[in-house]
């Protein structure tokens, strides 16, 4: 569980069934399934899932007890699946969303576009640390970052990746780091592994 | 009242940018005491106070014209500095008619407002001397002016604007025109709640600054405006100081020393307001900036030497935070020889009347 005191990144909760919903979609980032793991979320979502969705994305682990499972190959095809969906979602849907940052930001800004409401949606980071990151200076977005300094993949400065996170952009800011002093880019670090 | 303007000064390239004797004595100084750290600092914005600046709610002085061609050239390169999310389009009233009838009234030279009537509706007609233009439009219907109201109105005002919704007991910064910034990004900051923008500011969320602060604004009411001072410093006159363009002015703060920190470096101080708007029941945050240079200070003793009291006891997360550490030495040496270590008034008027030569 990612715990931090960067005050505009959200805390993100341990998933349990929103008894209060009545159609329960539960959204999974394959490389965040640890072995045993999917077992014990369907233990969770058991009192549910009579009513429940599972999309298990990039990978091929079983689903049992997970309600009707979906299999997708990956981010973008959530993302699609929102957008073209032609059931209507509405006030009595939950979704949970399990997976790494950059995962959870962006089936979340998928979902609020067709509908849901913060309330309605409940993000649980797994897996691995990496930061999505946006550079302030040529608007790029990099993905998969680990260390302390990346290369922005639009303008190739060095950014120094801050503790500032941005819900709409599911991102968290990078700032050229050797802009006072062109040239001068400290050790980089592997930060989030 | 007729105001000299000086339509030419620049505020990047040759930053020819100066201060005439009035406008330093009218600047916002803001250290009341030689020591500084954050707190709730927000009080009535009524028409009176220790600098000219809070004669009227919105300050009009002799770098507007040159200031409005600066957001111009900024607005050009970066339409993204001018944001305003789909439900504000109450609020972008709201504010159009805040800052004509303000201007209108407190500078009648400058500006006319003609109003056919208040409501939605009615024709207005809008004059802006110092700018050159007349428009006359629909109040209410956006098609009749040449862009959305809010760009509109605060392209022709000094400063930056944000625009916060109120619900869920928070505030959203659901839009913004925001050209002339202390190092903060309109384009990632948008959509945020008050927690979320102020994330990075050090030491103000543990003790508890935000939280309070949050509390009194959500209480804000019409008609009483409120205001706070922030300040930091800048390398040059330059009003776009924003995370977008900063490799064009990060290069200038390892160019400071000694001898020039007299004239490169600036204190920059935000006079933020803070308005209740009556039909979007949204809140309208302006942050007027004025820029003076160290040298600009310290003609006027109290100030240069209070600055250096500041300055040097400033708390190390305050420095890193303002972007100060790489040039404070220098600025520090070069104030040094303004104070002579004797006791101040507490307080932040000039305690001069006429500025010494330069
Ligand atoms: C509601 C309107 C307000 C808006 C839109 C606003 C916006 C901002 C932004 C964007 C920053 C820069 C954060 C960054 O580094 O990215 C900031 C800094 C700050 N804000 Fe606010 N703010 C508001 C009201 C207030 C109030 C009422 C207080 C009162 C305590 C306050 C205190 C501060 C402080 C202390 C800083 C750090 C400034 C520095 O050291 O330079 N703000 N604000």
């Amino acid at each position: 569980m990612l715990h931090s005191d960067i005050k505009s990144r959200p805390t993100y909760t341990q998933l349990e069934p929103d008894l209060s919903g009545s159609q329960h979609l539960l959204i999974v980032e394959g490389d965040t399934v640890l072995p045993g793991r999917l077992d014990s979320l369907a233990g969770t979502f058991a009192p549910v899932e009579e009513n429940l969705h599972t999309w298990l994305v990039g990978t091929q682990a079983g689903g049992l007890g997970l309600g009707k499972v979906w299999r997708l190959p990956g981010v973008a095809d959530v993302v699609d699946a929102f957008a073209c969906a032609t059931r209507g979602y509405g006030i009595g849907d939950r979704l949970y969303v399990q997976g790494t940052e950059p995962f959870l930001w962006s089936v979340a800004k998928a979902a609020a576009i067709i509908g849901f409401s913060a309330e309605q949606i409940h993000l649980h980071h797994a897996g691995s640390l990496r930061r999505r990151v946006w550079c302030t200076h040529c608007h790029t977005v990099t993905e998969d970052v680990t260390t302390s300094i990346a290369s922005c993949a639009g303008c190739h400065r060095h950014l120094l990746v801050r503790d500032h996170f941005s819900r709409r952009l599911g991102a968290f800011m990078g700032v050229m780091v050797d802009a006072e002093a062109p040239g001068e880019v400290p050790a980089v670090e592997e930060s989030f592994a | 009242m007729s105001i000299a303007f000086k339509p030419e000064e620049t505020f990047r390239g040759d930053y020819s940018y100066r201060n005439s004797d009035a406008a330093v004595l009218r600047f916002p100084f803001p250290f009341p005491e030689d020591r500084y750290m954050y707190s709730v600092n927000i009080e009535p914005h009524v028409r009176s106070g220790p600098s000219d600046v809070f004669l009227r709610p919105f300050d009009v002085d002799e770098h507007y014209i040159a200031e409005c061609r600066d957001k111009a050239i900024t607005l050009e390169r970066d339409p993204g500095r001018c944001q305003v999310l789909p439900h504000m389009m109450m609020a972008q009233w709201d504010t159009l008619e805040l800052l004509m009838e303000n201007l209108s009234a407190d500078y009648p030279e400058q500006f006319s407002l003609i109003k056919e009537g208040d409501d939605f509706g009615s024709r207005w007609t809008w004059i802006n001397r110092p700018l050159g233009i007349e428009q006359s439009f629909i109040f209410g219907n956006a098609e009749t002016l040449p862009c959305e109201p809010f760009e509109y109105i605060t392209r022709q005002a000094q400063g930056d604007f944000a625009i916060c919704d109120q619900r869920d007991d928070n505030l959203f910064m659901d839009a913004g025109m925001v050209t002339s910034q202390a190092d903060w990004s309109l384009e990632f900051d948008v959509g945020m709640s008050f927690m979320e923008w102020h994330g990075p500011v050090p030491l103000a969320h543990q003790t508890g600054v935000f939280e309070r602060a949050l509390k009194y604004l959500l209480m804000l009411r019409l008609g009483q405006p409120v205001r706070r001072l922030n300040w930091t410093m800048s390398i040059n006159p330059r009003l776009d100081t924003s995370p977008e363009s900063y490799p064009e002015w990060g290069p200038d703060r390892a160019s400071v020393t000694p001898d020039n920190a007299g004239q490169k470096v600036h204190l920059r101080v935000e006079l933020q307001t803070l308005w209740r708007l009556p039909r979007s029941n949204a809140i309208l945050f302006p942050i007027r900036c004025y820029l003076a240079s160290l040298e600009d200070l310290a003609r006027v003793p109290k100030w240069g030497a209070r600055l250096h009291r500041v300055l040097s006891s400033l708390p190390p997360q305050l420095v890193e935070y303002k972007g100060l550490t790489r040039y404070l030495p220098a600025a520090l040496e070069w104030l040094a020889q303004h104070d002579d270590g004797r006791e101040l008034p507490v307080g932040t008027e000039p305690g001069i009347t006429t500025l010494g030569p330069r």
